[in-house]
């Protein structure tokens, strides 16, 4: 290995340890009852981002100079299982390993990026606010979780990163947790991405069960991306990739998920700027890509993904054009882009091509997404300029849907307004069903414990056949029907 | 009145961070007749024969909605008292009725006002002559054991008395030391008194005779050991003790019933239900009816408007909702088959509503309760119908009458469906609907009367802070302990705080008082130019500075439209806006035109503005849309990351670079205000009407001149100075800006203003009446921004050659006072360090404004206290700390019934009352009665803020703008004869009204000496400095450097050059 390729993963380890010491840095003295000042925060967030930032970028000075495309940072083996039945069963271990590639490199200099841009806006923004710590160590572990998922080499590296943006973005959604809504919209966040997250779990699992290994590299049979192949049968990527495509799909909101992207508008500007302006609702565009050779050997897995994504897009725009308030007018417009570039991702089953376009969009959404959504309160003010510009009152443009019959035209237009009615089918025909499964097993439990009990007490008095529900087991009648206990949602904190 | 539900408010937030959300206990009934009753004394008995229920139903709809926030269109932001339903009612009256009606905090919480009087703040003495005053003669009846009434309620203010619920305190007891250890608040006398006191008890009465002690007592005995009494140390005796007094106290709580009386059940279902354990049905409703009104509103956010719009709140409601196929939410099952009945049967909104109540079992006698408590659950958008279906002319799309009536129809719709469901699926109840209510209330337990531990807990603490021994409070008996719960109980919270608070307005009053009443006035002779500025307290600084840097000039304080009331459009504006206080409504259109010259240059400026205008639109649209939105991110939109980054990091310097592209791009053309009325133009009061007659005109300015005192003595220059506030990223910009201009920036009013006094026909008729203005008299226009303290002087290339180098001079004069006032504004700006220049707090306030980040580009009328009316030489050299609005007088050029001062106090009153008023509660319960901290407000509609996605409308000021304001009731201190006082105020029912009831304090100061007279109890009464001499320093930054808080008046450069004493 050159001196300059050592430097190279030198660097790349110095901007992965960067998020996680900001995550040190800001969280220890707050468990220790001492919480940094805002001062300390602000100078701790410049400094290591700055660093991260620099570093990735020297990073990729450096794969340009050696024309390296695919540099690993390898932490070893945190667990290994040697294999005990035969060589033809593998054994099973737990990398820490990180890759710098055409994929990563983008992504990893967005999340320092905007992150960066927007620790500098949140500790002016939220200046004298008391959770001001919270915020930055929440936002801390967000950056770590990004930049881990997207340098990942290996799928549970991936699935760390992606568990950490899940965790801190769920907290940060019910920011304002002393309020009732915050605390019951981030928990309605969490339980879509403990779904997305199991997907992620199971076909981490698949995986591993298919090719003995989660590493990436082995997986594009080391090749930089996105020349990737797999040795993957067709049948086995369609498997692992349509588990990745469900977690995909809760992480970016895609329908039926996007039920609870509005919902997240819970939290302090930045936050809501961040998350589903800018970063957590790419990252599962950014998985899907992640593992873009597995779309290139399944053909009907890449239908999936683009129908997914095309109805998405269409959902969102016509969920968009009726919102009222100008943070989910925007949450939705991200949300369209997003679906498209899910689907974007699905053609480039047929086009390769296709990959870098879909980054490209990806990169560039989250830049204007991001400036749109830190500006969204002087709404009254750039319509006021644009007004005074044209000199005339804006023009509403509805769009083809509002000339649609009227029988018509109300339904849109009501489906459009009740966001497509998502969380009340998924309340209704998932979560529903799932709890009457769930409780018919805690009756039988009951039952069999109280049938086991007199078995083993025969000569007590009968007891009384069964305890009473207590009364909040009551059926549910949306998703998430009672409050979450405030608890539930700080717990980590 | 009954205080239950204000108790129970008040204990809900004892411990809650004052600015904190929390979830609003909504109307109870019975406060909610009571409200009724007080609030419309004239209101005539309804006749139940002639009107139908419909009507019925529209006239309780209307009388709930005396309860809606006032609030209009955030864009124009008025400030009116929050408790606007209740003005009718005594201050302390109306606070408690507002705690009990919207569940919020009535004054600051104890432990604010305590803080206060750690601090000193507050003194002991205010406290002290507070409670003496309200006891009167009953304030030294004894209280048994021993001490006196003043004494004991002396002691409930200075110490927390900790309480709780019965399940809290046994943690307490538990837990803590609470009964080992006598509270350390406690003196070392009242200690060593209860020790040593239950002692002597416990050695003499009853260590001899335990046979016949009560139980617990021997129980004591049997745990401390009794055997070894006589050898107890120290500590075993405080412990013992405080057993005996905590056992007493229960014993004694056990003995007398509770007097206080349980709440009344709530009237809603929901409430009722929610207490059953069943979902709360708000929570579903809430959810269509936010996202549907928001819809039904909306000024332009969404891009394909509610179908059905233009048929009124209530069909567009049932068309939209009476298609199948629609929302599965199950408790919706039945709505839109009945929506589709309602439709086919053309059924009137009220009539619906009446089936509705009908079908909830509301029985008409409770309509008025059961609408009004209806209404408050959501009642920021209730509100903002409201003012959209009445004020139509303030939205660019009104909405038809009657569409509050519609809304509570629509929302009883919703109500019925939900209340049915939530009774079947939670609680599996399915007998008729209309009987639920009982039902529930029968089901329910009742909400007794407080446990012996809760009643008993504070007595105990007392009995440790006064002193009062076990063996004392033994000797008792039945009635001594009533008696004494008695005068616990009699000093609720709510008492308790009010006490505190008028402490800490008296406090404050004898300050400001004590400051007029030791100041001399002080007059500079012959000025070099004169200054009017707005009246604003803001304002007030800014005068003081520019007095210190030219102590040769004089300064005038006038409402900031300066009597020109007018619809406005700037040259590069779209529509015309009202500059004049809200109360008035111009009958002149004004416009600003490009100079003759400059015409062509001005057009071809518009036409690229107009473009760039029409492009930035599309793009705006197209990122929203997702083919456009996709070629424009995908190609473009790493770009956006450019502006993001220098913006977000360096928001000074892209101002800057903006500004210095925007003059390489076209430099704005010359234009002049078309003032005067030509012949062709419509005739006056039509829209089309543009301009003033030149009578017009001078009627105007002799009505500016007359009101500040400003008839003769002229200055070479006088400078009328408008103000506005420029900053980014704020929906409540417009509560920043000049309030008398109905919240936009006043330049145009200045401007217009002197271009009017500079008119040689206005001057002629001035003189003719009176006012000879010199013909070497020249009046410039300008504008002050608050915000980056920068004033642009306008029109300044009509000033005469003469008086170019004077300008010059004065020009540089105000530069500086704006540092220096920069530098004054930023000790109270937590994140500008104390050690910065004047330039650099200039460099600091423009980077504020300019900070897309900023929730405080700056404090707004934070300061807001005090109102002077008078001469400026009473409060000239006076450091005010910004807190004073000061309104030019002159007493001595006003007639005997005080024509010019009852002008003034005419707008005194509202505007710098509602101003003091609305930062008064959006401090004292941010989240209640102001809209909570900005940082999770989302501009809806246009009209207004939610929190996050979706909520109610967020009413009045958010925390980030009245998180220094000190609440205290507005003082006007007017120097007049209480004579005249008394005639303006007999002619001014509002003004009298707000002085009687206590919502303002007055005083008069005599024109000719310093006597002060303070209104209290109906009649002005002398006032007695309580100081002999105000504190002095050099200048204003040096009383002022290194403070953050708020600062005691002193007297500024006493004997400075140029300026006579009086
Ligand atoms: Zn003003």
């Amino acid at each position: 290995m050159s001196d300059l390729a050592q430097f190279g993963s030198f660097l790349g380890a110095l901007a992965i340890l960067c998020p996680f010491a900001l995550v040190v840095i800001l969280g220890l003295p707050a468990l220790a009852g001492a919480p940094v000042t805002e001062r300390a925060a602000d100078r701790a967030c410049r400094c290591l981002i700055a660093t991260g930032l620099a570093a990735t970028l020297g990073v990729l000075l450096v794969m340009l100079a050696t024309g390296e495309r695919h540099l690993v940072v390898n932490l070893g083996n945190w667990v290994t299982i040697a294999s005990h039945g035969g060589a033809d069963h593998g054994h099973y271990h737990f990398a820490i390993k990180f890759e710098f590639d055409r994929l990563s490199v983008p992504l990893a200099l967005l999340s320092f990026a905007l992150c960066g841009t927007i620790a500098a806006f949140a500790t002016r923004y939220l200046h004298r606010e008391p959770g001001y710590n919270r915020f930055f160590v929440l936002f801390s572990v967000f950056l770590a979780g990004m930049v881990t998922a997207s340098l990942a080499d290996t799928i549970e590296t991936l699935f760390a990163g992606w568990e950490l943006v899940g965790l801190s973005s769920a907290l940060l959604v019910a920011f304002f947790q002393e309020r009732a809504n915050p605390a019951r919209n981030g928990f309605r966040v969490w339980i879509v991405y403990r779904v997305s997250d199991a997907a992620l779990l199971f076909a981490a699992v698949a995986l591993h069960h298919m090719t003995g290994e989660g590493d990436f590299d082995k997986l594009m049979a080391a090749r930089s991306w996105p020349d990737g192949q797999t040795t993957l049968t067709e049948g086995q990527a369609l498997l692992i990739g349509s588990l990745l495509l469900l977690a995909a799909m809760g992480k970016s909101a895609l329908v039926p998920f996007s039920g609870w992207l509005p919902r997240a508008m819970e939290g302090p500007t930045p936050s809501s700027a961040v998350f589903y302006g800018a970063l957590s609702v790419h990252l599962g565009a950014f998985l899907l890509l992640r593992l873009s050779p597995l779309i290139a050997v399944s053909p009907p897995l890449a239908v999936a993904i683009v129908a997914v994504g095309l109805l998405t897009a269409l959902y969102a725009h016509l969920a968009g054009t009726v919102q009222t308030d100008i943070k989910s007018a925007l949450s939705f417009a991200s949300l369209s882009q997003v679906g498209l570039i899910v689907a974007e991702i699905g053609a480039g089953h047929w086009e390769p091509f296709m990959w870098y376009v879909a980054l490209t969009h990806l990169l560039g959404h989250a830049c204007l997404r991001t400036l749109q959504f830190v500006r969204a309160p002087s709404l009254l003010r750039d319509y006021r300029e644009l007004e005074n510009a044209l000199g005339a009152r804006l023009p509403q443009q509805a769009g083809p849907l509002a000339v649609a019959p009227g029988r018509w035209r109300a339904w849109l237009y009501r489906f459009a307004l009740e966001r497509g009615y998502l969380d009340a089918v998924l309340g209704d025909y998932v979560a529903a069903p799932f709890v009457k499964l769930f409780k018919l097993f805690d009756r039988w439990e009951r039952q069999w414990t109280a049938f086991l009990n007199q078995e083993g007490a025969s000569d007590a008095p009968a007891r009384p056949a069964l305890p009473k529900p207590p009364p909040d087991e009551r059926p549910a009648p949306a998703l998430a029907p009672a409050p979450p206990a405030p608890e539930a949602v700080e717990s980590g904190s | 009145m009954n205080n239950g539900p204000i108790q129970h408010a008040a204990r809900r937030h004892a411990n809650c961070v004052p600015h904190y959300p929390h979830t609003p206990i909504y109307a109870q009934a019975s406060t909610l007749v009571v409200v009724k009753d007080l609030h419309h004394p004239d209101h005539a008995p309804r006749d139940g024969h002639t009107s139908t229920p419909a009507d019925r139903f529209r006239a309780a709809v209307e009388h709930g909605a005396h309860l809606l926030p006032a609030q209009g269109p955030i864009n124009v932001f008025i400030h009116h008292n929050t408790l606007h339903a209740f003005e009718a009612l005594p201050f302390e009256t109306a606070v408690a009725h507002g705690a009990a009606v919207f569940g919020c905090e009535p004054y600051l919480t104890e432990a604010r006002y305590r803080d206060a009087l750690a601090k000193g703040r507050i003194r002991f003495s205010d406290l002290r002559e507070v409670l003496a005053d309200d006891l009167g003669g009953l304030a030294l009846a004894p209280v048994k054991p021993h001490g006196t009434r003043l004494d004991l309620r002396l002691a409930m203010l200075q110490y927390p008395l900790a309480g709780g619920t019965a399940d809290e305190l046994r943690w307490l007891i538990a837990e803590t030391d609470a009964l080992t250890r006598v509270r350390p608040e406690a003196s070392a006398a009242a200690r060593g008194r209860l020790v040593s006191e239950t002692r002597r008890w416990v050695m003499r009465d009853l260590r001899g005779r335990n046979g016949t002690n009560p139980a617990w007592m021997r129980d004591l005995f049997a745990r401390f050991g009794l055997a070894g009494i006589e050898t107890w140390p120290e500590a075993t005796w405080e412990a013992f003790a405080l057993e005996a007094l905590w056992a007493l106290c229960r014993e004694g709580a056990r003995a007398t019933a509770d007097t206080q009386a349980p709440a009344p059940p709530p009237i809603r279902h929901r409430d009722l239900l929610l207490r059953a354990g069943a979902a709360d049905t708000d929570l579903w409703v809430h959810d269509v009816l936010t996202r549907f009104t928001a819809a039904f509103l909306d000024q332009g956010v969404s891009h394909w408007p509610l179908p059905g719009r233009e048929l009124g709140y209530f069909k567009s409601f049932c068309a939209l909702y009476s298609h199948s196929g629609g929302p599965p939410d199950r408790w919706m099952a039945g709505l839109p088959a009945e929506a589709r009945a309602l439709l086919a049967a053309g059924t009137d909104p009220a009539a619906a509503a009446c089936d509705a109540l009908a079908a909830l079992g509301v029985p008409e006698s409770e309509w008025d309760a059961f609408v009004g408590a209806t209404l408050l659950p959501l009642r920021g958008w209730a509100g903002m119908v409201h003012q959209v279906e009445t004020r139509g002319d303030r939205v660019a799309l009104p909405v038809p009458g009657g569409s509050l009536v519609e809304f509570v129809a629509v929302r009883l719709l919703l109500e019925k469906h939900a209340a049915a469901y939530a009774a079947r699926e939670s609680l599996g109840d399915t007998g008729p609907l209309a009987r639920l209510r009982e039902r529930l209330r029968a089901a329910a337990k009742p909400g007794g009367p407080r446990g012996e531990d809760e009643r008993a807990f504070p007595v105990f603490q007392l009995a440790q802070l006064l002193g009062w021994g076990a063996g004392e409070l033994a000797a008792l008996g039945p009635d001594g302990w009533a008696a004494l719960f008695a005068e616990v109980d009699g000093f609720p919270a709510l008492a308790r705080r009010r006490a505190f608070h008028l402490a800490y307005e008296r406090r404050f009053r004898e300050q400001c008082l004590d400051a007029l009443a030791l100041h001399a006035p002080q007059k500079p002779r012959g000025p070099r130019f004169q200054a009017i500025t707005c009246l604003d307290e803001r304002e007030e600084s800014f005068r003081r500075h520019l007095e210190e840097v030219a102590p040769d000039c004089e300064t005038f304080g006038a409402a900031g439209f300066f009597a020109v009331p007018m619809y406005y459009k700037g040259a590069g504006d779209a529509h015309f806006v009202p500059l004049c206080p809200i109360v008035l409504t111009p009958a002149h259109w004004v416009e600003e035109r490009p100079t003759g010259a400059e015409e062509e240059k001005a057009r071809r400026l518009k036409q690229t503005r107009r473009l760039l205008g029409s492009v930035s639109h599309r793009a705006h649209v197209g990122t929203r849309t997702f083919a456009v939105g996709a070629l424009l991110t995908a190609t473009l939109g790493v770009l956006a990351s450019v502006p993001l980054v220098l913006r977000i990091l360096f928001p000074r310097l892209t101002a800057r670079l903006r500004g210095r592209l925007g003059k390489f791009v076209a430099r704005e053309p010359g234009t002049a205000l078309r003032l005067e009325r030509a012949p062709e133009c419509a005739p006056a009061g039509a829209p089309g009407h543009l301009g003033f007659t030149v009578p017009e005109m001078a009627t105007q300015a002799e009505r500016l001149l007359r009101d500040i005192g400003l008839v003769d003595g002229f200055a070479r220059l006088v400078f009328v100075i408008g103000h506005g506030s420029n900053s980014f990223n704020n929906p409540h910009k417009s509560a920043y800006d000049c309030g008398a201009c109905g919240g936009s920036p006043g330049a145009p009013n200045g401007r217009a203003a002197a271009a009017i006094l500079n008119d040689a026909r206005v001057r002629a008729r001035l003189a003719q009446n009176g006012i000879a203005i010199p013909a070497e008299t020249w009046f410039v226009g300008g504008y002050h921004n608050t915000c980056d303290d920068s004033v642009t002087l306008l029109d300044t290339e009509g000033v005469p050659d003469t008086h170019r180098d004077a300008l010059r001079a004065a020009g540089r004069d105000i530069e500086q006072t704006c540092a220096r006032n920069a530098h004054e504004r930023c000790r109270r700006f937590m994140s500008a360090p104390l050690t910065l220049s004047p330039q650099d707090a200039l460099r600091h306030v423009e980077g504020r404004s300019e900070d897309l980040a900023q929730t405080r580009p700056e404090l707004g009328h934070a300061t807001n206290a005090l109102c002077v009316v008078g001469r400026r030489e009473r409060t000239r050299g006076l450091f005010l700390d910004r807190r004073a609005f000061l309104t030019a007088y002159d007493p001595t050029r006003d007639d005997a019934h005080g024509t010019v001062l009852a002008r003034t106090m005419a707008a005194v009153f509202p505007v710098c009352g509602g101003i003091n008023l609305e930062y008064f509660f959006s401090h004292v319960d941010s989240p209640g009665y102001g809209c909570g901290t900005k940082l999770p407000h989302n501009i809806t509609a246009l009209l207004g803020v939610m929190d996050g996605a979706a909520s109610d409308l967020r009413t009045g000021l958010p925390w980030q703008m009245v998180e220094i304001h000190e609440p205290v009731r507005l003082l006007i201190v007017c120097e007049t004869t209480v004579d005249i006082m008394q005639k303006v105020l007999d002619g001014n029912p509002m003004g009298r009204s707000m002085t009687e009831n206590g919502w303002v304090q007055l005083a008069v100061l005599s024109p000719t000496d310093n006597t002060l007279k303070v209104f209290r109890d109906g009649a002005f009464r002398d006032y007695a400095p309580t100081a002999d001499a105000l504190p002095a320093a050099a200048s204003s930054a040096d009383w002022y450097r290194g403070w953050r808080e708020h600062l005691e008046f002193a007297e500024i450069a006493p004997g400075a050059a140029g300026v006579e004493h009086v």
